[in-house]
């Protein structure tokens, strides 16, 4: 595997505030990478970094070799809409191929190809401002692919999207995997991240705080993650001595473990009170290493967004 | 440079589509025209058509508020007055009404007033004035005309009519005193004036208030484009800002090639519009030019050549520094509210010209239109002017020209730094030392 993407010791100030304090990690091509943290990590200040739109004030940036038009083959989706309204949706996508250096009938032809995918080829001649939101982000999202770039970096891609739309993503990005490119995806959502991604990079306060292959991090953790389905109240589970911290969803459960503590005895005080369905010891989610790393605190409050 | 011209054509062709460049192109320089023209040819018409009533007291000066030609009546008093008719404007219409040897002229008057107030407004009856002329009005040194009419500001009747009697009085009097009719009428004839422009050539034009009122067309075909387009630009950038296009702008190009791109594309818009203007202006030269001559001026002294020259050039010189003023505004503020709040006093600086246009038409050489002629920024349009009502030194024109072209260049520098570092600085906006500091930094 040859890095796509290097970025080393990179800093960005705003005022008094560090938002992005001496940032590193390296993208590999044809992987999906997780740009993982809670809103204001400093996730899309490190983005628009790589993408150009700030310059660092500290550190180095090298992309795709740093050939002079590189930049024509990264595809960037930002994080909130960056549409012209009063534009008609296809002539949109050709102006957004054409600033990256691409135009003409096959790049026409793409676009009538991703249109019609993405169910909006009858919409291509509405202005932007007349399609809903999940649509308009259909069209941000086609508009960062359509000039066929090698890294792909979308910033919180599924804002906006209903679970059918999200599916269509998740799937795309997988296909878009398969064909060789690199994405480098940022997220909050911890689920998703741990569905697409092969490698990981968990920033927190402008730093990162844990990176690598998503499996081997899970794995550094060990087994010592319950995860519970059951019918009934589990609320008693956090109180249990052998329970570290317990995150309780309705007829679930997953449980880090205390130190040494035998998850056996938690199985035994379910008994007569729980409807115990599955009873899992495995390594924990990255939602759990999140929470592990960051502190219970943050989370509550990113849950809670 | 590929991106640049992406840029180009998208900023031409979202502005041309646009139903104000349409309104802007075709029907602005109409409305200019109707604007400068209408009310002065409203004003020659007295306001549309009058009915007034003219009661005569002395009987001798029915000749003056008739338009009919009669024949020459025997009474010499008569034949004096038919001299002047023609007088009357073809827009008022005199009920006359010989009043002579009545010795209660308001009694007379009475049903006349009544009529005037008439509560049936489609009534032929109603009239709009009375004019009533005193029995005395010859000899008594007291004597007064009394107009009456429903609002007080009808004050172009008045002086009409008013002036009409007043000759018809004068040429009675001198009549009385043993003058003969045709001595009278060319004692009284008066002499018209004639304005001439003398060029350095030693060229005569015909000059007239036409110079004056072409003058501010054209002023008003030069600025105002450039407010409206330069706001348009100012809003294109914080769109740009607020909805975080600019994103997508900056990562696939340099914020100057982006900020190129708008400015050519946003002056390719404006030179489209004067185009179609000098074509439309050209076409009104060429079959419309007597119906110009109707409202009264001759268009065609300001179709010289030098016109088609100098307007696209000072035309897009001023458009260009306006637009990149309003694009400095623009990145510097993050929303529309913002935007409009910062304009407002440039705004009001920009216009100085406009508020002292007339004291420029009318004086293009004073000491105030040169200066203003020389300034940055209020150099195109104040040139321009002075170049259509007068024959500044062609060194004014040149030195006006450049120092022009440099304050684009200078601007245009600005712009760029500071959209380079505005155009991605959110939040609050700027202060004016936070703003020097882009410009210093970027």
């Amino acid at each position: 595997m040859s890095v796509v993407l290097s970025v080393r010791d990179v800093v960005k100030t705003f005022g008094a505030v560090r938002a992005v304090d001496g940032v590193s990690f390296t993208v590999q091509r044809g992987t999906i990478t997780g740009l993982l943290g809670r809103n204001g990590a400093g996730k899309t200040t490190t983005i628009r970094m790589i993408t150009g739109v700030f310059f660092p004030d500290a550190g180095t940036i090298e992309w795709l070799g740093s050939d002079r038009d590189a930049r024509d083959r990264i595809g960037y989706l930002p994080e909130e809409r960056g549409l012209y309204r009063q534009m008609k949706v296809k002539e949109h996508l050709l102006f957004l191929a054409e600033i990256k250096g691409k135009r003409g009938s096959s790049v026409a032809a793409d676009a009538e190809r991703w249109l019609k995918r993405f169910e909006l080829w009858d919409k291509r001649d509405a202005k932007v401002e007349e399609l809903s939101k999940g649509n308009q982000q259909k069209v941000q999202l086609i508009g960062t692919l359509l000039h066929d770039p090698d890294l792909i970096i979308l910033d919180e891609p599924q804002s906006g999207l209903d679970p059918v739309n999200m599916l269509l993503v998740r799937n795309l990005l997988r296909e878009l995997k398969d064909e060789g490119r690199t994405i480098l995806l940022s997220t909050h959502m911890m689920a998703e991240a741990e569905r697409m991604a092969d490698e990981i990079i968990l920033v927190h306060k402008g730093k990162v705080v844990l990176s690598g292959a998503l499996d081997a991090v899970r794995d550094s953790f060990g087994k010592n993650t319950l995860h519970i389905d059951y019918e009934g109240d589990g609320g008693f589970l956090e109180h249990l001595p052998e329970v570290k911290r317990a995150t309780i969803v309705p007829n679930g459960a997953e449980i880090s473990l205390a130190d040494g503590a035998d998850p056996q005895r938690i199985l035994e005080a379910t008994i007569g009170r729980l409807r115990i369905r599955r009873f899992e010891l495995a390594a924990p989610s990255l939602e759990e290493i999140f929470i592990e790393q960051v502190g219970a605190e943050t989370m509550t409050m990113e849950a809670n967004r | 440079m590929n991106k640049m011209f992406a840029v180009i054509k998208r900023e031409y062709l979202q502005a041309v589509r646009k139903k104000m460049f349409i309104f802007m192109t075709i029907f602005f320089p109409v409305l200019m025209a109707a604007l400068f023209v209408l009310p002065r040819f409203l004003i020659g018409r007295g306001l549309g058509d009058k009915k007034v009533v003219v009661i005569d007291g002395t009987g001798a000066l029915g000749g003056s508020f008739s338009r009919r030609v009669e024949p020459v009546a025997p009474d010499p008093r008569k034949a004096l007055s038919d001299q002047s008719q023609g007088e009357l404007p073809q827009s008022i219409d005199v009920e006359y009404v010989d009043a002579h040897g009545q010795r209660d002229l308001s009694a007379v008057a009475k049903p006349y007033l009544d009529r005037l107030n008439s509560a049936d407004k489609r009534s032929a009856k109603r009239i709009d004035a009375a004019l009533i002329i005193p029995a005395n009005a010859f000899e008594g040194s007291d004597a007064k005309l009394t107009f009456f009419s429903r609002s007080s500001t009808d004050v172009i009747s008045q002086e009409r009519l008013g002036s009409i009697a007043n000759r018809a009085i004068q040429r009675q009097r001198l009549a009385a005193r043993g003058i003969s009719p045709g001595v009278v009428d060319t004692l009284t004839r008066a002499v018209p004036v004639e304005g001439v422009q003398l060029s350095r050539s030693g060229e005569r034009k015909k000059g007239s208030e036409a110079n004056f009122i072409m003058g501010f067309i054209f002023a008003g075909l030069l600025i105002i484009p450039s407010f409206i387009y330069g706001l348009e630009t100012m809003r294109g950038i914080v769109q740009e800002k607020s909805e975080r296009i600019v994103e997508v702008l900056v990562s696939s190009m340099s914020p100057r090639q982006l900020l190129t791109g708008k400015i050519i594309g946003v002056a390719a818009v404006g030179l489209t519009q004067v185009g179609v203007w000098l074509l439309i202006i050209a076409a009104v030269g060429a079959f419309g030019s007597a119906v110009a001559m109707d409202a009264g001026f001759d268009v065609s002294h300001f179709l010289q050549p030098m016109v088609f020259v100098y307007f696209p050039l000072f035309f897009i010189l001023g458009y260009l520094s306006f637009v990149c003023i309003y694009a400095i505004a623009g990145a510097a503020c993050n929303t529309d509210k913002e935007a409009q709040q910062l304009v407002a006093p440039i705004q009001m600086i920009m216009m100085l010209p406009w508020f002292v246009m007339f004291a420029i038409i009318t004086n293009p050489d004073s000491t105030l239109s040169v200066i203003l002629s020389l300034a940055p920024i209020y150099g195109p349009i104040t040139m321009f002017v002075r170049t259509l009502v007068s024959e500044p030194p062609i060194w004014h024109v040149i030195l006006s020209i450049m120092i022009s072209i440099v304050t684009i260049l200078v601007l245009f520098y600005g712009t760029a730094k500071i959209f380079r570092v505005g155009i991605l600085s959110y939040g609050k906006r700027p202060t004016l030392p936070e703003l020097w500091r882009w410009f210093k930094v970027a």
